[in-house]
């Protein structure tokens, strides 16, 4: 019922542009991007809750874990709609990623925002492959032995996700959001929201976790202690957010509110209305003094809400029996018990996530001694984190040398951000690819024949799809000049004659081509702005061997990097240059021979 | 009357209509080529000047500030020549606030009109505001702290000096504006060419769309025209002398200097010296190259 003004709330913003949610002169970001931030925290609860209690041998219902995880992929879902609707130009958000595209044009990595985009993309990857892998448990039980592992990777992701975002904020002037805190602070606001939310979710489908209950109160007295020490140090405090995430959970201590089960709900989303407000105060200081909620504003919380809950339910009722499952009764403890005998302990694990296999954590005194890298540790979670991160040290060593990320400052210090992130990603996809290759491909083999056929031509179909969108991009397929004119009329005269002499062509050169060819007869030399990738190398026999006409045409055409300059030189004068960088190559040529 | 007078008296009047409709108004004659002729009348630019006048409402806090020197070269302009530093200095001594900068600005760089909701916000499009009784525009900070949060790179810094943006690259994340100390970014809400709030007086700088951000720009386009000029003809090095902004062409009192801080010949080197430099005080420990003088001659 949401969902329909939401949408077309959703509509009207983005067909309308940014001016139509409520942002005043200072502030230029408003409601999407607070409730970017507020989804976004609610999406870290879900795998805190599966992740953390599965790393911390907390025991947990299966069916609770599924819940929460499901919750993490839906609101990560809605939480990206946000920044993307926020954007000006809403077609170029491919600038935002660290890809350099055809033109070497490449994003500015001092900025925050680009590692946000990355963490983000890869968290939601690795939320979904967590997800995937705990669904796939009841058919291929196999797969069950992957998840700690994988909970090692997600549970410093979440973390670090979180971290990144609120750096957009405290890397910024505005002086509300500045300070070392925020990024704990981001935190503990986001996992609280997020508990609440699995709270809610629980309670819809009817169970109760104390533990959450703990949390949650755990979370409130954090926050208040944070917000209380905010308001003592500059002052700002949001009272309608303190009542409702910070007095009302306290209610909790009330044994009455607690077992009453109405009154558990109101708390929760008590909670989940006194962090948005929180949010929104945050990201627009001057909301209800100089900026007022319009409609819009209303439609896209609506349409937040609503989404997330149609695709929560929906996923929810799709892979109803998959998540209830036919073996699972409430109470049930989750399969990642089986794996604990084998693992040497959650000691372990904390070595692993800090890096390659610094191997000797030794098992404790019961369990009998396997050797550190024969161990099943080593094998699941450091051979593939230890593979990571040495692909990722690789991969800044190899962008280091690229002669065309010279100007971009690609220093260890500027890919800080993305280094834990993407060393996850290449572990637990090494992880996942491998337990997959063991665990499900015997399983598939003995399915249908046509059904085989249909799931690798789908996997084929993909991997053409991206192989060819990859292509698109570094072919120049995203930067095509705006006004490109085709020309199919034949050249009318062939000639070689300078029909414009070589001093106009001197000055036609210098005034229109120099810029990126330079005025010497070294051509690229000179290389003017770092946007720009170096022109091609062109010496007499490369001219020769192209040929005046192509020549001709590729400036009046363009071709590849090079804009073309039909209309605004004569194929005339195209010509005469033509001839006069014929003679700067023979020049450049002479010289070079004089000088030896 | 006979009929030599009444034929004689037609063809005065017919002439006289066919001269009325020939009439040329002074101002359509400053932009040649396309979009000449559409776009609001300069004087609803004038009335749009005059109304964010009224409205202005911010104040400058002013401190004294060094005089802007060679830039800290940073990994991004290492190898580029920086003999150039461009920037402005204000002469609040000779400034009485009357705003034909801000009119000179808008006809120069095509800066569009808002619509009257934007308007009654206070959000105008204009590069250069009033901030109690005096010009404010972008000050191309040395370290500026915009270019360092723009996710594509769109926002720049020449090694001229200038804090440019790259329209086509622009994303309109809004983290420029959102972390300009001085909020001297302005970013198009609207579509100016399609609601008609656009007007190409100045052929040489392109219409913005909608969604990007904008600012001063130094009138990069006439630095620009006039290093072409030296390229082409070979003068040698080139030290931008003889540009100017418009709104230093455009300002009565000249009291806005346009010049190289970098280079003893400049305009605003002479200006300057012996005078105090001032810089708002949130901009004050970012380098920037647009400064005000007063008092001490």
């Amino acid at each position: 019922m949401l969902l329909l003004p939401g949408l077309v709330a959703l509509g009207y913003a983005l067909y309308n542009g940014p001016a139509s949610w409520a942002v005043d002169g200072n502030t230029f970001w408003g409601t999407p991007i607070s409730l970017f931030v507020f989804w976004i925290g609610l999406a870290h609860a879900g795998t805190l809750l599966s992740a953390i209690f599965l790393v911390l041998d907390i025991k947990q219902d299966k069916r609770t874990a599924m819940l929460a995880e499901l919750s993490t992929l839906c609101s990560l879902a809605v939480a990206v709609i946000f920044p993307l609707m926020h954007l000006g130009v809403l077609d170029r958000f491919y600038m935002v990623m660290p890809l350099a595209d055809a033109r070497m044009n490449f994003a500015n990595i001092r900025s925050p925002l680009v590692w946000d985009f990355c963490c983000i993309v890869i968290y939601g990857i690795l939320s979904l492959l967590f997800f995937g892998t705990h669904l796939a448990c009841g058919r291929f039980p196999g797969l069950s032995k992957i998840r700690k592992p994988l909970g090692w990777l997600l549970f410093p992701l979440v973390l670090w996700v979180h971290t990144v975002v609120s750096l957009d904020f405290a890397a910024t002037f505005v002086p509300e959001w500045q300070g070392a805190f925020f990024p704990v602070y981001f935190i503990v606001g986001a996992i609280y929201s997020g508990l609440a939310l699995v709270g809610c979710i629980l309670w819809f489908e009817g169970y109760r976790m104390r533990l959450l209950e703990q949390l949650v109160k755990i979370g409130s007295w954090l926050l208040c202690a944070i917000w209380l020490w905010n308001f003592m140090v500059s002052g700002n405090f949001c009272t309608s957010a303190f009542i409702f995430a910070g007095l009302l959970p306290q209610l909790l201590l009330v044994s009455a509110i607690k077992n009453s089960r109405v009154g558990r709900l109101l708390i929760y989303i008590s909670i989940l209305v006194g962090l948005l407000l929180e949010r929104l105060f945050l990201v627009s200081p001057g909301l209800g003094e100089t900026v007022h909620f319009g409609l819009v504003d209303l439609g896209l919380l609506a349409f937040g809400v609503s989404a997330f809950i149609l695709g929560f339910c929906g996923i929810r009722w799709y892979l109803g029996s998959a998540i209830e499952g036919e073996s699972t009764f409430f109470g049930e403890v989750d399969d990642s018990d089986l794996v604990k005998g084998e693992t040497a302990g959650s000691v372990g694990g904390a070595g692993a996530d800090s890096g390659s296999g610094d191997g000797s954590d030794g098992s404790d005194g019961a369990e009998k001694y396997v050797e550190p890298w024969r161990s099943y540790e080593t094998r699941t979670l450091r051979f593939p984190m230890f593979v990571g991160l040495s692909l990722t040290v690789l991969f800044c060593i190899w962008c280091g040398a690229q002669l065309a990320y010279d100007d971009v400052e690609l220093t260890l210090v500027q890919v800080a951000p993305i280094i834990y992130p993407m060393a996850a990603l290449i572990a637990a996809l090494i992880a996942v690819g491998k337990a997959f290759y063991k665990e499900v491909l015997p399983e598939l083999n003995t399915f249908s024949k046509k059904r085989r056929m249909i799931w690798s031509a789908v996997v084929i179909a993909f991997c053409i799809l991206i192989a060819g969108l990859m292509g698109a991009f570094y072919g120049g397929g995203a930067s095509v000049a705006s006004d490109t004119r085709v020309h199919s009329a034949p050249v009318a005269e062939i000639s070689n004659s300078p029909a414009v002499e070589l001093s106009k062509s001197r000055l036609i050169w210098n005034s229109r081509c120099a810029s990126c060819h330079g005025t010497d007869g070294k051509f690229n030399e000179k290389f003017v702005r770092e946007f720009y990738p170096v022109p091609q190398k062109l010496d007499s026999a490369r001219i020769d061997s192209i040929g005046v006409d192509s020549l001709v045409q590729v400036i009046l055409q363009g071709r590849a990097n090079m804009n073309a300059y039909e209309g605004r030189l004569t194929e005339v004068e195209a010509r005469g240059l033509v001839l006069y960088m014929q003679k700067l190559a023979q020049d450049a040529q002479q010289s070079a021979g004089e000088a030896k | 009357m006979d009929r030599r007078d009444f034929i004689k008296s037609c063809s005065l009047m017919a002439v006289a209509g066919l001269l009325f409709g020939c009439r040329k108004s002074v101002l359509e004659g400053l932009g040649t080529g396309e979009g000449n002729l559409r776009g609001p009348s300069p004087k609803a630019f004038e009335d749009e000047v005059r109304l964010a006048m009224s409205q202005a409402r911010g104040r400058l806090d002013l401190v004294r500030v060094n005089a802007p020197g060679k830039m800290k070269s940073s990994g991004l302009l290492e190898g580029a020549g920086c003999n150039n530093r461009f920037g402005m200095a204000i002469d609040l001594d000779a400034c009485d606030g009357c705003g034909k900068c801000i009119l000179a600005c808008n006809m120069e760089n095509n800066v569009p009109l808002v619509n009257e909701d934007e308007a009654a916000r206070g959000r105008f499009m204009h590069w250069i505001e009033m901030r109690g009784g005096v010009p404010f525009m972008c000050a191309h900070c040395g370290d500026a702290p915009c270019e360092k949060v723009c996710p594509t790179g769109a926002a720049n810094h020449t090694p001229d000096g200038i804090s440019a943006m790259m329209y086509k690259r622009c994303a309109g994340t809004r983290f420029c504006g959102a972390n300009c100390p001085a909020k001297a970014r302005k970013f198009n809400f609207l579509d100016a060419q399609k609601l008609g709030l656009a007007r190409k007086f100045n052929k040489d700088v392109p219409l913005r769309e909608k969604g990007v951000m904008e600012k001063c720009s130094l009138c990069l386009h006439r630095l620009q025209n006039d290093r072409l000029r030296f390229k082409t003809e070979s003068l040698g090095e080139w030290r931008g002398r003889g540009v100017t902004t418009a709104c230093a062409e455009g300002c009565p009192k000249n009291a806005i200097v346009f010049g190289n801080w970098l280079d003893s010949e400049s305009p605003l080197v002479k200006a300057t010296s012996g005078r105090q430099l001032y810089a708002p005080r949130e901009l004050a420990n970012l380098d920037p190259s647009v400064v005000f003088i007063m008092g001490k001659r």
